[in-house]
């Protein structure tokens, strides 16, 4: 042993950025996680050179994945301008050389913040949501050890009390974003803060979906064609949020998720969330070719 | 400003190696093409110094000591190189993780014959309704001892290899001999 | 009409960190040397937090985020963690330690005696203004002690052992590639020991102290008395393949024994990190003092105090909120809505 054989000709930066150390064990946590659906995996979470909560979870998964051919969508709140989205997008492709797009269609891999894009994924494509909390729990129980022991146990009663609770005072589940789903029959787990109405996406989807949370160092994932149920009750469905009826002002576009968009007058207006989709159908309305994929939800309704 | 790195032989390979495993474990019982045969390219993609490994065909122990892992009898590793099997009681020996830690589970990687032998039906997360296939090579009583092994979420996750071809078979996965 | 500046977001972040750098100047190696030689506590604190080793990487980190703590230490552990690791240096033991200072609150003089060495804190605490009348402050030179203070100590702890007066933690066999590294894996709990003192080490140092302080105040159950601290300087020995073993050099390391009574023995809380940084080591050994026993969600509780003085992290997560959230924000507008209209059409009883 010399060492030479402990170390490698210097070179400024690693390709991806992160060392090769770093990404067999990202690489051993993603095999994990895809074998245990919907079970946190902990991981040693390198520092990456952007801060923790922005996005360092799902930048070192793709920081993972990536090699020079493959083509890389990044999104925040559903748009790809949006300033972090930037940031992560142009690190990407310095780091690796990979090929960036806007096009969901166009893209291998999608990595996001709290939103799932509006067309369907293919099987091909793997996406990746950043992820603040991890725990599912922590509402019910902010302790990290009290929290795993109750997944071990498949203990959610905690868990059903609070949306019965809120079923009670309010007469509907208040929970808004990060909507807990229980996968695989076993795990409960956080969608991640995506909208309620992204977490059927999910369910028994074509894609592989990956969920990390950098900061709080856990992994987990959501392999193709596999149950993501959000927790409900017999008597009271799920419901997302009632955005089938808008329509988006700019495009035209009606039957997706949207933001609103609030006026001097106390009314509001509405535009497509998923942003390079609104792109899309303005370009398609002005008489361009545009190749538009299939969307999950079909008039406004997701298709059971 | 920095400039861009270049990849690397040995990054190059680990990628599309474990692009190709997490396909299979992500499509349990769809064969998956690899860009290399064998076992050595896995173990570059996977296990270094952090690791504790199991190498059942001695010619594997080199490559395994190379990356700097540490060599352990079956119930320490948390990789398992099993090479052929002939005795499938190896398998009681598998780390199985824990309810709380079920990722203490071992990675373990055994030679198969694809196309020939006993025909399974596989359920579970990642198979689109049920996949039927044919895998050799492994011996009798395997599938009796995998089932019970595995008290989901407590297991192992095996990724079977004919030559350049993986198939997964993640612990999630249902296996019925047909 | 684009639906979107689309590249609008991209020429927005370049041009605002433009202007955050423009305020810098050229940074060159005058200013980091500058900053070397007069900021050392600054600079030790930066390694501290990073767990790296390097006054003039740290004074780099701190030239180039003109003296943002946070984000000095973030891109010091983000240079950090890409770097090999080629070997484990040897245990360093309190004896050994090239000892600068070292006093004892819990007895008037102590074996090999109170060390006082570089200190502000007898000092009155003067504004120095004639600096800026352009009169230049030149501190009085030091005079030469008759009889040096030995350079190398024994801990206190190792006296009060020898006087059964506390129970030494068993002395921890775990050596070279198998000592816990909480950079290579992560924090679970119970944390083992190694992960519990290296979270400590790269604490952000105000986090430790808030915690620290709320313990000492009376939110935990252990008033510390400070057995020793001491500022010293450690030397790195190294293997190098062929077997020999080398110094790597010498760097600067505190450390802090505090101690409590607990029943008839003294309870022993510790804490040790790179460069100076008195504040920190002894509320950190507070910390560790009070952890045994504490109730789970309290301040002394490990999980508790080591999540929450993770500066990384910590300022991470806060400025995260800076970043759009209007999906979630809708999702939840969403919900509270319709529960309005629900109570409007259905009256409480």
């Amino acid at each position: 042993m010399s060492l030479a054989n402990l170390t490698k000709p210097w070179a400024p930066m690693s390709y991806g950025f992160l060392d090769a150390s770093a990404k067999r064990e990202l690489r051993r946590k993603m095999i994990k996680a895809v074998c245990v659906p919907g079970c946190q995996m902990p991981y040693a979470s390198r520092e990456v050179p952007m801060a923790r909560g922005w996005g360092t979870g799902g930048l070192q998964v793709s920081l993972t994945l990536i090699n020079p051919a493959m083509r890389v969508k990044v999104i925040d709140q559903g748009a790809d301008d949006s300033v972090n989205a930037a940031s992560i997008r142009r690190f990407l492709a310095r780091v690796s050389g990979a090929p960036t797009t806007l096009d969901t269609l166009d893209a291998d891999l999608i990595q996001s913040r709290h939103r799932i894009p509006e067309e369907i994924l293919r099987e091909d494509q793997v996406l990746v949501l950043q992820v603040p909390n991890p725990e599912p729990l922590r509402s019910v129980q902010p302790n990290m050890s009290i929290a795993r022991q109750m997944h071990g146990d498949a203990d959610y009663g905690r868990m059903w009390l609070q949306l019965y609770e809120q079923i009670v005072r309010s007469g509907r589940v208040m929970q808004g974003a990060s909507y807990p789903s229980m996968v695989n029959g076993r795990h409960v787990m956080t969608p991640s803060p995506i909208p309620r109405w992204d977490v059927p996406k999910l369910h028994m989807a074509r894609h592989l979906t990956i969920l990390s949370a950098g900061r709080e160092k856990r992994i987990f994932a959501v392999p193709p064609y596999t149950r993501v149920e959000p927790l409900v009750f017999d008597d009271v469905p799920y419901r997302v949020e009632d955005h089938g009826g808008l329509t988006c002002y700019r495009s035209g576009a009606t039957g997706f998720f949207m933001n609103e968009i609030p006026q001097g007058d106390g009314t509001s207006t509405y535009e497509v969330s998923d942003s390079e989709y609104g792109v899309k159908a303005i370009r398609a309305r002005d008489g361009e070719v545009v190749a538009m994929g299939e969307t999950w939800y079909k008039d406004g309704k997701m298709p059971q | 400003m920095l400039t861009t790195p270049t990849a690397d032989a040995a990054e190059r390979s680990a990628n599309a190696t474990f692009d190709a495993l997490l396909w299979a474990l992500s499509r349990p019982g769809l064969p998956r093409q690899l860009p290399q045969a064998g076992e050595p390219a896995l173990i570059a993609a996977l296990v270094d110094r952090e690791c504790h490994v199991y190498a059942g065909d001695p010619l594997l122990i080199p490559v395994v000591t190379q990356c700097g892992a540490k060599l352990v009898d079956l119930p320490q590793a948390d990789h398992a190189f099993l090479g052929g099997l002939t005795e499938p009681e190896l398998l009681r020996q598998l780390r199985c993780g824990s309810d709380l830690y079920p990722d203490d589970g071992a990675t373990v990687v055994i030679r198969a014959r694809f196309g020939t032998g006993a025909q399974v039906r596989l359920t579970g997360p990642g198979v689109n309704g049920a996949v039927d296939v044919q895998i050799g090579g492994l011996p009798d009583g395997f599938w009796a001892r995998r089932a019970e092994m595995i008290r989901y979420p407590m297991g192992f996750d095996m990724l079977l290899l004919d030559a350049a071809q993986v198939i997964g078979l993640p612990r999630s996965t249902k296996v019925e001999v047909l | 009409m684009a639906y979107v500046a689309t590249r609008g977001g991209e020429r927005a972040i370049a041009q605002s960190e433009r202007l955050f750098r423009e305020a810098m100047g050229q940074i060159d190696m005058t200013r980091v040397a500058e900053l070397k030689a007069a900021l050392p506590y600054l600079v030790d604190r930066v390694m501290g937090e990073a767990s790296l080793y390097d006054e003039d990487l740290a004074a780099l980190a701190l030239a180039q985020t003109g003296g943002e703590l946070y984000e000095a230490v973030l891109v010091l552990r983000a240079w950090r963690t890409t770097q090999p690791r080629l070997g484990v240096g040897a245990v360093v033991e309190q004896g050994t330690l090239f000892t600068h200072r070292r006093i004892s609150a819990a007895f008037k003089d102590i074996p090999g005696g109170q060390v006082l060495g570089p200190t502000l804190d007898y000092s009155h605490r003067v504004l120095e203004t004639d600096v800026l009348a352009g009169k230049p402050f030149a501190p009085p030179l030091v005079d030469p002690a008759t009889a040096p203070a030995p350079a190398y100590q024994p801990s206190v702890s190792a006296w009060q052992a020898a006087n059964d007066l506390v129970d030494l933690p068993l002395s921890d066999k775990v050596a070279g590639e198998a000592i816990a590294d909480v950079t290579r894996e992560p924090l679970l709990f119970p944390s083992k020991r190694a992960h519990t003192l290296q979270s400590l080490a790269r604490a952000e140092t105000g986090s430790v102290l808030a915690l620290g302080y709320a313990a000492m105040r009376g939110y935990g159950q252990a008033h510390p008395t400070v057995n020793e601290l001491r500022l010293a300087e450690a030397e790195v020995m190294v293997k190098h393949p062929n077997g020999t073993a080398f110094s790597a050099g010498r760097v600067k390391v505190s450390q802090a024994e505090v101690v409590s009574k607990q029943g008839e023995k003294l309870g022993l809380g510790f804490a040790a990190t790179f460069g100076w940084n008195e504040v920190k080591c002894i509320s950190a050994a507070t910390l560790d003092l009070n952890a045994k026993g504490a109730p789970k969600g309290s301040a002394t509780e490990e999980e508790f105090f080591l999540y929450h003085t993770e500066g990384v992290e910590a300022s991470g997560f806060c400025i995260h909120f800076k970043l759009p959230h209007y999906v979630t924000f809708q999702s939840s507008l969403d919900a509270m809505r319709d529960a309005k209209a629900k109570q409007v059409k259905e009256p409480a009883e």
